[in-house]
């Protein structure tokens, strides 16, 4: 018996709406459906170049910053394309790291207590769970305070979070003193704390230490183990499986390094990205088949899995190495190679902040204004979500064209004439709608981004 | 227990984002005294159309609609379960007693009022800056309020808690011409801003990268002539785009996607072409012709080489 299901899902950024059919009680098809446009890449054109550090950040609300260092980085390179060199200092090039870092810790910690967790609540009424209930649960409450927390460190350095547009092509427009960069350090090991504390229960660098997974789960009673061991019951850690084939396109040494790995991990190279819009309501040629405001993406042709998992596997993490062997590309690796990334990221964060000299210039001006250059370049950047990319091309100072790639389109974007997208293909063949949202949820959904 | 329902139109999700960095109140403990009916981001089951059908069945009292996001009546560019925005929001806004719009979006229209190819995409009372949004101009909700615009891109969670809170409790909120607490934008961005002696001064910075300068008259900085009390109430609580060395955006205001180029100051022989609010052209000519021939020994050294 086929039948077709259609859910409006919700805990995600924005809305994305799941259609899936049902043959025999098994998934046969899933359809990932983004339903709002609001046109940036239009709205973008015509608009003096440099605005487009104002306007980009605005496409999210989560992960503005790092459209704004997308956006930073594609100008840089218009430089470096019309033969500018551009100089920019290592604090300035630190101090981006370091607010770009707090977005993503921000942004996993919501991400797994706000979004994900309040799922385990659907599948079982384990007491010991109550604390993870939305507004009530002391431990939803937690993760409340201490993602608002570590966005400080944006505000001392950016003057806010969301959306401020501090980085521009030279550097950054603050200038610290050692009082700001104190309460930063502070602000990253009261992160630290808590961390050690509530997420993983151990030490930063026992947990950093681990190679073996169900080690790791037999010694820690952190929300990570306790999520993991309530999955497990459930026998949901291994579903969820879809290419194995993983995308990172750019650096940040030493927590991400870039590349693509199929069978092995190869450099990542930008002539291989295609954008096709067959299935999007963006295609000019109409065939009925479109059904998402949402592109597909694809490097060689093939779909590839962008995020924590992917930047964990192309970073050669051994912990990860070993789940991907044990549990595959699954529901469990994916969520796991998230909250992996708070450690790592607070535990960097804290180096860079202590080696950040405040008597190096904050900026240094391009050598000539961005409106006389013409030409065309591109951006990337690794957002909490995964790979970014932002294409530019400007003419008589402003912009002619401009298109984003986001992580959401290459993970759940559309399908393409031969393959579904990664979250698609990971869906098909669960067996259970809660399990099917549950897949979905794990490649941390924004739907603002999927469609900007 | 009064209520809140939060919708979304077309939207970052940037407010919400901004609402959770709330503290005093924080998130939750508004929520602990108010309801939360629904929130797309934030609640576990997936049923705000059976929410809006007890509303519009006076099944449960809606005190507060919160919007976030433009409204458009176009199901093709805005769709939840077969809904448009527009919709859900006309379902339920004869029922409630407050409705607030959260952000510039649903104030204004704001960027995805820019938007050629769908020309329906307004604000909630207004679109930009005539009073043509959504709902008619006289529209007043249960409470005799029009639309409560907290304008913002993105607002200050304090902003809107603070209105809440203040609705909450049935205090009068008064309104300024664009439907603002009054309270919250009487103030300028400048006001309180830490570069505010070079201002005085008129000790103007060519670049970025320098805590010292006041970033109004090269760089593009709105501070002044832009309602929105940034350095009174700082932002994530500890800062602001003018402390740190970013000039203000004029985010809060209806204009503030139609301007453009925003890290310089458009200038007519030298006089910026907006000069501070409340302040005639010529009276800000003569005070800073002034303020330029004297000298402040402090305002013209880096701070650390001061006395």
């Amino acid at each position: 018996m086929k039948k077709v299901s259609k859910t409006v899902l919700n805990r995600v950024e924005g809305e994305i709406e799941l259609k899936l059919i049902w043959e025999n009680g098994i998934i046969k098809d899933a359809f990932i459906i983004a339903p709002n446009f609001r046109g940036f890449e239009f709205i973008l054109r015509g608009k003096p170049t440099l605005d487009a550090l104002v306007i980009t950040p605005r496409v999210c609300g989560i992960c503005g910053h790092a459209h704004l260092l997308a956006t930073t980085s594609a100008l840089e390179n218009l430089y470096k394309e019309a033969g500018y060199s551009l100089q920019t200092t290592q604090k300035a090039k630190l101090i981006r790291k370091i607010t770009l870092s707090s977005e993503i810790v921000q942004n996993h910690i919501r991400w797994f207590y706000l979004f994900v967790f309040p799922d385990l609540l659907k599948l079982t009424n384990e007491e010991s769970l109550f604390d993870y209930t939305p507004i009530k649960g002391s431990k939803w409450r937690k993760a409340v305070d201490y993602s608002s927390k570590i966005v400080k460190v944006i505000a001392l350095f950016g003057g806010q979070w969301p959306h401020t547009s501090y980085s521009i092509p030279g550097g950054v427009m603050c200038d610290p003193t050692t009082t700001e960069v104190m309460e930063a350090i502070s602000t990253v090991d009261s992160l630290i704390e808590f961390t050690e504390k509530e997420i993983i229960g151990m030490g930063l660098e026992e947990y950093l230490s681990i190679k073996n997974p169900d080690a790791y789960l037999e010694k820690s009673n952190g929300d990570l183990s306790v999520f993991f061991k309530t999955v497990q019951k459930h026998n949901l850690d291994k579903k969820g499986k879809a290419y194995k084939r993983f995308l990172t396109v750019c650096n940040l040494y030493p927590v991400i390094s870039k590349g693509t790995t199929k069978k092995k991990k190869c450099p990542f190279d930008i002539k291989k990205v295609r954008e096709i819009k067959d299935f999007s309501f963006l295609s000019k040629k109409r065939t009925g088949k479109e059904y998402s405001w949402a592109t597909a993406v694809r490097y060689n042709r093939l779909p590839y899995e962008t995020g924590p998992l992917a930047r964990r596997v192309n970073n050669k993490d051994k912990l990860f190495l070993n789940l991907l062997s044990t549990y595959g590309d699954t529901y469990f690796s994916r969520i796991w190679a998230r909250v992996d990334e708070i450690v790592k990221f607070l535990f960097f964060m804290k180096r860079w902040l202590e080696e950040l000299d405040i008597k190096e210039p904050s900026y240094i001006r391009p050598p000539v204004d961005i409106r006389e250059i013409e030409g065309k370049s591109y951006g990337v950047i690794e957002a909490a979500r995964g790979s970014l990319i932002h294409f530019i091309e400007t003419k008589e100072g402003k912009i002619k064209e401009y298109s984003i790639i986001t992580p959401s389109a290459w993970n759940l974007g559309t399908r393409c004439k031969k393959y579904h997208s990664p979250a698609e293909k990971a869906i098909i063949g669960l067996d259970n709608p809660l399990f099917a949202e549950m897949v979905l949820r794990s490649f941390d959904v924004c739907s603002v981004c999927t469609t900007h | 227990m009064k209520t809140l329902l939060w919708l979304q139109g077309l939207t970052c999700n940037g407010n919400t984002q901004s609402i959770l960095n709330a503290e005093n109140p924080s998130f939750y403990e508004l929520f602990s005294k108010i309801e939360l009916l629904y929130h797309p981001s934030l609640s576990v089951d997936n049923n705000l159309m059976e929410i809006v059908e007890k509303i519009e069945s006076n099944k449960i009292n809606l005190t507060f609609l919160v919007v976030e996001g433009s409204i458009t009546n176009d199901k093709k560019f805005h769709n939840v379960g077969g809904f448009s925005i527009g919709e859900i929001v006309g379902r339920v806004v004869h029922k409630a007693d407050y409705i607030i719009a959260v952000g510039n979006c649903a104030s204004f229209g704001n960027i995805p009022a820019l938007y050629k190819e769908n020309p329906d995409i307004k604000g909630l009372q207004f679109t930009f800056k005539e009073k043509n949004g959504f709902l008619p101009p006289d529209f007043l909700s249960k409470k005799e309020y029009p639309v409560i615009n907290i304008t913002g891109c993105p607002i200050h969670p304090a902003w809107f808690t603070h209105t809440l809170m203040a609705l909450y409790y049935e205090k009068p909120v008064l309104l300024d011409s664009f439907n603002r607490p009054k309270e919250v934008y009487m103030y300028l961005t400048h006001d309180g801003c830490i570069r505010n002696e070079y201002f005085e001064w008129k000790e103007e910075i060519e670049e970025f990268g320098h805590k010292e300068g006041c970033l109004f008259y090269n760089l593009g900085c709105k501070g002044p002539i832009t309602h929105a009390p940034c350095n009174k109430i700082l932002w994530n609580r500890v800062s602001s785009k003018t402390r740190a060395g970013m000039p203000c955006l004029g985010c809060t205001e209806f204009d503030f996607p139609l301007n453009e180029n925003f890290f310089e100051t458009k200038k007519n022989m030298g006089i910026p072409e907006k000069v501070p609010i409340g302040v005639s052209k010529r009276a800000y000519i003569t005070i800073t012709g002034i303020a330029k021939t004297l000298k402040n020994e402090r305002t013209s050294k880096k701070l650390e080489e001061t006395d």
